[in-house]
């Protein structure tokens, strides 16, 4: 299988302050990457430097044979192929749930408003968020937002969805309702990127789990093998600080 | 890139034309056919406004209709028109900026009772004199000064003039006076006097005339032959301002030389006695301490009665330059903020123009951030007339002034707003693949808007308010009305009770307005499928 995002030594840093060194991932059609690790490891960065929202300061991303940091590659042209579901959802405001899901389709698809309200209608529905169309986002729960900003992502017919901590804003007993949808969504087939830190989802949908730690891919495998036959010290010393 | 282009471009002209020499020339004048006078229309007897043209009153341009300019001035400036064969105009235009306005070639003449003093020479022409009076003092009846005969009389009395005039530096004259600020206006040292803050004003026998006549408690001063004030010939004569090195200057001394000494006595006595407040307040025998509270009210409805149409259209035009300056300035807000909320270019050199547009747009807010907006109405009407001889519409001038005004709050207004819209908005959109552009449009923008609404009904409120300074360029806003009113009718506290109500009727209506706005932008506060809420809602 051809890999639909390939990511070769990326470095990031902020300042002095080096966060990604040289990365190398690559992302398979179809499948299901998730990303643990501590705060600080550089997860959530790697992650916003995929759809380029942080700028690498070098190293490759290459997107259908083409590296998108070159220069004069467009960035909007790029970031459509890839739904971003934010820790803080990040709806927008000024739209209600319905447009929230229709406006990227029509400014950036160029697709007309029918076609674009039925297709919010039906990822909607997906999420099970179909009778809040008329809804403003300053009117919803925290779950219920997640799940609209899956919706708006999903209505952009994404080649690769990139969920971003997507529940780490939630009260506990919500944290399902999101993570219902978005099993729901690995069982389609969908290629997904999932920063979190929820150790049961991971090893129930991944396909494949990175450990991070200090800006580095500490291990890499199988949920099997990470989470039951870690070879590394580190990810055992995470694990069983996480799972205890 | 273009809006910077466009922006950068703007700002150049600015400075180049700023940059330009101010020269006055006499040519530069109102059409050929016309004989343009500058006068306040609010000194009576010299000249007065009316809102009938009885007594071969003229209209006053730009109100025709509805005012009109009577009084001694108006009819020398009726003589001199007829024999220059020109059509006679008659230009409203307040003591201040009666010079400038000549300078700038708005008008050709300045007949209001304004004395030829060296000062003024050197900056403008006077023809012969037109009329030649004597200075007083006008005092409370009740006043220890009520009877004068000369000037030591008058000591430690508190005694002011009208700014700008010899007859506040005569008060020097007058030993251990106690000489207080000058005065704006005739209208403001009369009712300072009735209220007991000053105990006279120095004034022309015409003036004194007309104060005592319209208030039965204030008296004249006329002091005995050789005792009162010593004055400069020239500065008790009247005569005609004109641009320097105006050609018109010879023919109109000739026609001066015509209108005899009889003449002119007879034309001021008639003056004196049309004048309007002479008219209203004839009312035989009765005293000023018969007013009861139904006097204040007949009075408020005399106001309106008279001068109604004028508050109406003084209304109308502050309105119209509120609501207006607003929005252009709103929009002047919008286009700098998200100007600066660009994302600097990759470009040197465009990198370069940004900061040039940058420091611009800097500069700008500074200055008219900084400066009170009296000035800047002043400088831009006065400074554009003296640097390019054309002499702005005044409504035109007034709106230029209060948009740009209003531009510089409201671009930090909306740089806050723009500042207050949760980074992750722009993210989201980011990451669906919308430009800065689409972003700014779609996303950004709208919450800005709602952001900043409060903001910007406060800007209208303060602009309808702020028109009111307006008046020192004679824009016929309400303010300006209510002293052309005032001026002729002397019933300040009624005029600007009127005035005033007037204001807080458009200020609370543009409160309520902008509280509607704000509910429709905020939609209902329930949504549709109630039913279906979840109980936790």
């Amino acid at each position: 299988m051809s890999a639909t995002i390939e990511i070769n030594h990326l470095k990031k840093n902020f300042g002095k302050n080096e966060v990604l060194k040289d990365i190398s991932l690559s992302v398979t059609k179809g499948e299901v990457v998730t990303i643990i690790g501590s705060s600080g490891s550089g997860k959530s960065t790697l992650l916003r430097c995929i759809n380029l929202l942080e700028k690498p300061t070098s190293g490759e991303i290459i997107y259908k044979g083409e590296n998108v940091l070159k220069k004069g590659y467009s960035l909007p042209k790029y970031r459509k192929n890839l739904g971003m579901v934010f820790q803080s959802f990040n709806l927008f405001n000024n739209m209600n749930v319905l447009e929230n899901c229709v406006t990227g389709q029509v400014t950036v698809l160029k697709r007309d408003r029918e076609e674009a309200e039925k297709i919010a209608q039906e990822n909607l529905q997906l999420v099970d968020m179909e009778r809040y169309v008329n809804a403003k986002p300053n009117q919803l729960s925290g779950g219920q937002k997640q799940r609209v900003a899956i919706a708006r992502a999903l209505s952009m017919n994404p080649d690769v969805m990139l969920f971003d901590e997507p529940t780490s804003a939630l009260d506990p007993e919500i944290v399902g309702e999101v993570l219902k949808t978005m099993k729901h969504l690995a069982e389609t087939g969908l290629t997904m990127v999932i920063v979190t830190h929820e150790m049961g989802f991971a090893k129930e949908v991944s396909d494949r789990v990175i450990f991070m730690d200090k800006g580095v891919i500490a291990e890499s495998g199988t949920p099997e093998e990470i989470f039951n036959h870690p070879k590394e010290e580190r990810t055992k010393a995470f694990l069983s600080r996480v799972l205890n | 890139m273009k809006k910077n282009i466009l922006l950068l471009l703007l700002s150049v002209i600015c400075f180049v034309s700023l940059a330009q020499p101010l020269t006055v020339k006499a040519q530069e004048q109102s059409p050929d056919n016309e004989f343009r006078v500058g006068l306040e229309a609010s000194y009576a007897p010299f000249n007065w406004t009316q809102t009938s043209p009885d007594n071969g009153a003229v209209p006053i341009f730009g109100e025709e209709g509805s005012a009109y300019a009577g009084g001694y001035d108006v009819q020398i400036a009726k003589k001199i028109a007829d024999g220059l064969g020109k059509k006679l105009v008659i230009v409203k235009v307040q003591w201040d900026g009666l010079v400038p306005a000549l300078q700038s070639g708005t008008i050709d003449a300045v007949i209001a009772g304004m004395s030829p003093t060296e000062e003024r020479r050197e900056q403008i022409d006077f023809t012969d004199a037109y009329y030649e009076s004597d200075l007083v003092v006008v005092t409370r009846k009740d006043s220890p000064f009520a009877d004068a005969r000369n000037l030591s009389d008058l000591s430690n009395a508190k005694i002011t003039a009208q700014q700008s005039t010899f007859h506040y530096t005569v008060i020097d004259q007058i030993p251990d006076v106690q000489k207080e600020q000058a005065m704006k206006d005739f209208s403001a040292m009369r009712t300072s006097l009735a209220s007991g803050v000053i105990d006279g004003y120095v004034s022309e026998r015409p003036e004194g005339i007309t104060a005592t006549g319209a208030n039965p408690d204030l008296t004249m001063v006329e002091f005995d032959e050789g005792e009162g004030f010593q004055t400069n010939p020239e500065d008790v004569q009247v005569a005609i301002g004109m641009r320097q090195g105006d050609p018109d200057l010879e023919r109109i001394n000739e026609i001066i030389a015509t209108i005899s000494e009889d003449e002119r006595t007879e034309l001021m006595d008639t003056a004196i006695k049309e004048q309007p407040a002479a008219v209203e307040e004839v009312p035989d025998g009765e005293t000023a301490e018969s007013d009861s509270d139904e006097g204040l009210l007949s009075d408020f409805r005399n106001i309106l009665d008279e001068y109604g149409i004028l508050f109406l259209r003084g209304t109308g035009l502050t309105l119209f330059i509120a609501v207006f300056s607003t929005i252009v300035g709103l929009l002047i807000g919008l286009l700098i903020g998200i100007f600066r909320s660009l994302p600097s270019a990759e470009n040197p050199f465009s990198r370069f123009l940004q900061k040039l547009v940058h420091g611009l747009l800097t500069i700008y807010i500074e200055v008219f951030r900084g400066t009170p907006m009296i000035v800047q109405a002043m400088v831009i009407y006065y400074g554009t007339a003296l640097a390019f001889g054309v002499s702005m519409n005044r409504t035109v001038a007034a709106l230029l002034i209060v948009s740009i005004n209003t531009g510089a709050y409201m671009s930090e207004i909306v740089r806050g707003g723009i500042f207050a819209v949760d980074k992750g908005q722009t993210e989201a959109a980011q990451a669906i693949g919308m430009t800065h552009g689409q972003t700014m449009i779609k996303v950004v923008l709208p919450q800005v808007m709602r952001n900043i609404l409060p903001a910007t009904g406060n800007e209208i409120i303060i602009n309808i308010k702020d028109t009111a300074v307006l008046s020192v360029i004679s824009v016929a806003d309400l303010f300006f009305q209510g002293t052309t009113a005032a001026g002729t009718n002397y019933q300040y506290f009624q005029t600007f009770t009127i005035v005033g109500v007037i204001y807080l009727v458009l200020t609370i209506s543009a409160t309520q307005l902008l509280r509607l706005v704000e509910r429709k932008m905020d939609g209902p506060s329930e949504y549709a499928m109630l039913d279906e809420l979840n109980p936790e809602e």
